[in-house]
């Protein structure tokens, strides 16, 4: 049998013989998995919005009602994380893999995207914790200098919410370090791996 | 493009290039659970795909484009939003025939064998396979998959061994 008479034989396949579909359950479920898709891209940028306002509102409050500039700059720690979040997401739906792209352009997109987020979960410190950890390090320092006067107790008060906010954030950026590693990292090998079968054209 | 003419051209498509749809799902995908979740997406795809559709590509072009990347992308056990939900299909893992031989089994079986050995093969020589042995020509291969024809045509050179290799007993020469 030659390659003539292989691609015959495959194309003696009657596939559509071998499925059953309720055409009326298909379209409802495609127009069902379409509205769910956005949805949960609507909430979880929506969650990030709301969060942002709410922490800005919080702190802002707080920093007039008890006359404390340094929760201004909590409230603007929040404020910046926030926008960076909603702008870097909003840039990258524009980048975004269309399924129609050739095979190419599909997987090229979608490492870009898989390199953007690694980059973003591996500088989070930068972007996410340093503003809140010099918010919150000008606050408690702010806060260790009044309570001097007032001398131990409030010291020893604040040490310990230094301590533990040290810990939150090393958990946080451990935490994002171990998604890249697990999540990540095998996508964009994969990613890699087609790109590489698809580009050396010698 | 309304949601009636979205509707239509979905419905058609379905009738025209189920087929298309099935040889890469199987191509990809070799367990039932897996293939049913693959096709599945690949509908839902297809389905998204449609209003950027302008009819400058062949329709089985586009087709089979929204396929492999959704089958290459997809991975196995992470779309499983259906739980609990009425099913649409149901799809049998083995593929039927209209025999070339007075006996169908010696088709049925290369036909078997031809799936197992090019879900063996890495992804981007898996779809070259499928889309060859559907007898795409080099150019719609290069749209689809974004690369030459010249390349196309490397590829395939050694696709053709492999598969010979794979197949040995099955056939005598590709």
């Amino acid at each position: 049998m030659n390659f003539e008479d292989l691609q015959k034989t495959w194309q003696t396949q009657a596939p559509g013989a071998t499925v059953t579909i309720n055409a009326d359950l298909l379209l409802r479920e495609v127009r069902h998995n379409q509205r769910h898709f956005w949805s949960v891209i609507f909430w979880r940028d929506a969650r990030e919005v709301v969060v942002c306002v709410l922490l800005v509102a919080f702190f802002g409050w707080r920093a007039r009602r008890d006359h404390d500039w340094t929760l201004y700059l909590l409230a603007l720690a929040a404020l910046s994380v926030g926008s960076f979040m909603v702008a870097d997401r909003v840039r990258q739906r524009r980048k975004s893999p269309l399924a129609s792209d050739s095979l190419k352009g599909c997987v090229e997109s979608s490492l870009a995207q898989v390199n953007h987020q690694i980059w973003l979960l591996k500088n989070i410190f930068w972007w996410y914790l340093l503003p809140f950890v010099a918010a919150l390090g000008v606050s408690l320092c702010v806060s260790a200098w009044r309570s001097w006067q007032q001398r131990f107790n409030a010291s020893f008060g604040l040490g310990l919410a230094a301590g533990i906010c040290a810990l939150i954030i090393w958990g946080v950026y451990k935490l994002n370090q171990y998604a890249v590693r697990k999540g990540l990292e095998p996508r964009r090998r994969e990613l890699e791996a087609l790109r590489a079968g698809l580009g050396k054209e010698d | 493009m309304t949601a009636q003419e979205q509707e239509t051209i979905f419905r058609r498509w379905l009738d025209e290039h189920l087929g298309l749809m099935l040889k890469v799902v199987r191509g990809c995908a070799a367990a039932p659970p897996d293939q049913e979740d693959l096709f599945q997406e690949v509908l839902l795809q297809v389905w998204i795909s449609i209003p950027a559709f302008r009819g400058e590509a062949r329709e089985t072009t586009w087709i089979y484009r929204v396929a492999f990347n959704t089958a290459l992308t997809w991975r196995r056990g992470e779309q499983r939003r259906r739980v609990g939900r009425e099913t649409f299909l149901k799809l049998d893992v083995s593929p039927q025939f209209q025999p070339s031989h007075a006996d169908p089994a010696p088709d049925q079986e290369i036909i078997q064998r031809l799936y197992a050995a090019i879900r063996q093969l890495p992804k981007v020589e898996a779809s070259l396979a499928l889309m060859h042995l559907d007898g795409l020509s080099y150019q719609e291969m290069a749209d689809v998959l974004g690369i030459s024809e010249n390349y196309i045509g490397v590829k395939l050179n050694r696709l053709r061994k492999q598969l010979a290799e794979q197949l040995k007993g099955v056939t005598d020469e590709l």
